[in-house]
């Protein structure tokens, strides 16, 4: 079974026309998928409806055997906690600490004290931001605040990772920094899926690309690598 | 239930930090609270002081009976005649004129100007009297008793002492229930002005709760800090509010205190009262949290709306 399916999704905003139009595609577990397409193709939106924060207009989306276009309101938060959500705005809160920006996922998934502690710093290890653990994330460098969106993303050890133009502010050497870090969550098993609209900068290890047109998915297997779809 | 625990120390810890961090501002609206809850609890205080004061004069039973200024003695032998023979009476005792005159003159030797009025009359003014204990409390029966009494012929008037009492106490009702609307019109300014604050306090964290809501965060998380807010809020406005009226109660009972020796009463309000502090600490934790839940609910649902359509 797949761990992500799509079936003849549509997905229509109040007053504008259809974003995505009857997609199908699945994803299995610990594939490298790249979502790519102009701006206004609908990859944030593709994502959503993958992260549940948006629900498709019409259509079978399946997370983990989950449905999740008929779940209910009140199961929604456990499915995002499947999640982890890194956003081109990082969406850090800057009243904070680089330390209580990570923990707040665990404290979301009732995790606290020592555990949480040692937890977060792992996390802010793997992307090489332990030292500024203290430190405000304003004081921090665009790559090194997409770093610790990561580490705040991956703290809670989620099985999806789920970037949208993760790297879309961010100069080339930065880009490929961060591009490492996934790529290295994904060596572990971790399924990534990221939305970027420049497809040049796409890893050499990419298995597979989901390519967005006005609403309409061409799919290309670009890479050697084989997968099962 | 660990899980629980420590999210609920999360959630106050976080609060009360964040109270901390705005210190004035959370000093001022606990002061509203403060003074909000402090006035009806006083005027109750003083109402309830006058009603315990008017129960106990009611319980009295007594009736003073004045005979006319030129009762003979022959007269004044008939009624006790009369009196005696009524079972309505318990019993009751003959003040003379001159008796009274004389127990006015020795009381108010120590007081000059007193006295020297006293001095300065050349007859006394006092009529003859009989104090009389009723039987019965009821106070249909008093009455019928007060008004067969001052039928007798050569009796001036009869007063009902309670009576008096009675229409302070009927008046003190209407007070309480003036305290109750006020004090209901007060909690509903409460209910707005702690769920402003709190929304206000929510616009301020907005990120925060978008992004935990975009992790996964469930309504009841981002509640929780919001509702401990408000909980606390009203925690706070009620010590307030009963630190003001310790202060107030104190200082008028030094007031009282002058006043009543004069009148050699030992009239004062209690400064601790256990009930209407733990009312007042209820209702003011239940008015803020109903409060921030109501605010709280509007605005994480528009939040959850906005990311819907964003």
């Amino acid at each position: 079974m797949s761990l992500i399916q799509f079936d003849q999704v549509t997905k229509r905003y109040p007053g504008s026309d259809e974003v995505l139009k009857k997609i199908s595609f699945s994803i299995e577990a610990g594939e490298f998928v790249f979502v790519t397409g102009h701006s206004g193709a609908g990859k944030s939106t593709l994502l959503k409806l993958i992260a549940a924060t948006e629900l498709s207009t019409s259509g079978t989306v399946l997370i983990a055997n989950q449905n999740a276009s008929q779940i209910k309101v009140s199961a929604i938060p456990f499915l995002r906690r499947r999640f982890g959500l890194i956003f081109q705005d990082h969406k850090l809160l800057y009243d904070r600490n680089c330390f209580e920006n990570v923990i707040l996922p665990l404290h979301i998934n009732g995790i606290f004290g020592q555990e949480a502690a040692k937890r977060v710093r792992a996390a802010l290890d793997k992307v090489g931001l332990l030292h500024k653990e203290k430190a405000m994330p304003i004081t921090l460098s665009g790559g090194e605040q997409q770093r610790l969106a990561i580490a705040r993303a991956v703290v809670s050890r989620p099985s999806i990772l789920i970037a949208d133009e993760p790297t879309g502010n961010l100069d080339s050497n930065y880009a490929a920094e961060i591009m490492a870090i996934f790529d290295a969550f994904n060596q572990v098993g971790v399924t990534v899926i990221m939305a970027t609209h420049d497809a040049l900068g796409l890893s050499a290890q990419q298995s597979r690309v989901l390519r967005l047109n006005q609403g309409r998915l061409s799919e290309s297997p670009s890479s050697t690598q084989g997968h099962a779809s | 239930m660990r899980n629980w625990l420590n999210h609920q120390l999360q959630a106050s810890i976080l609060t009360l930090s964040r109270m901390r961090d705005n210190l004035l501002s959370t000093f001022m609206i606990g002061l509203v609270i403060g003074v909000a809850m402090c006035l009806p609890s006083l005027f109750y205080l003083g109402v309830d002081s006058l009603n315990k004061f008017t129960d106990h004069m009611q319980s009295e039973t007594e009736i003073s009976l004045f005979l006319k200024q030129d009762t003979n003695k022959s007269t004044i032998a008939e009624i006790d005649q009369l009196l005696a023979k009524d079972p309505a009476i318990k019993q009751y005792h003959f003040v003379s004129k001159d008796f009274a005159w004389q127990q006015l003159q020795a009381r108010s030797e120590g007081d000059g100007e007193v006295g020297n009025i006293i001095g300065q009359l050349d007859k006394n003014p006092l009529p003859d009297a009989f104090f009389i204990q009723a039987g019965s409390t009821e106070p249909t029966a008093l009455e019928q008793l007060k008004n067969k009494l001052s039928d007798i012929p050569g009796v001036e008037q009869a007063i009902l002492n309670s009576e008096w009492a009675k229409r302070l106490s009927t008046l003190l009702d209407l007070g309480k229930k003036i305290i109750l609307f006020t004090a209901m019109l007060l909690a509903v300014v409460l209910l707005v002005i702690i769920g402003n604050t709190v929304r206000m306090q929510i616009l301020t964290q907005k990120e925060e709760i978008e992004v935990s809501y975009l992790i996964g965060a469930t309504k009841n998380f981002i509640r929780t800090p919001f509702l401990y807010a408000g909980v606390f809020y009203g925690l706070f406005g009620a010590m307030i509010a009963i630190l003001l009226m310790g202060g107030i109660i104190q200082t008028f009972n030094l007031t009282i205190h002058e006043l009543s020796e004069l009148y050699s009463s030992d009239f004062s309000l209690k400064l601790f009262n256990g009930k209407l502090y733990l009312t007042v600490i209820i209702s003011a934790v239940l008015i803020g949290w109903i409060g921030s839940y109501v605010a709280v609910n509007r605005a994480i649902s528009s939040i959850a709306q906005d990311q819907h359509n964003s």
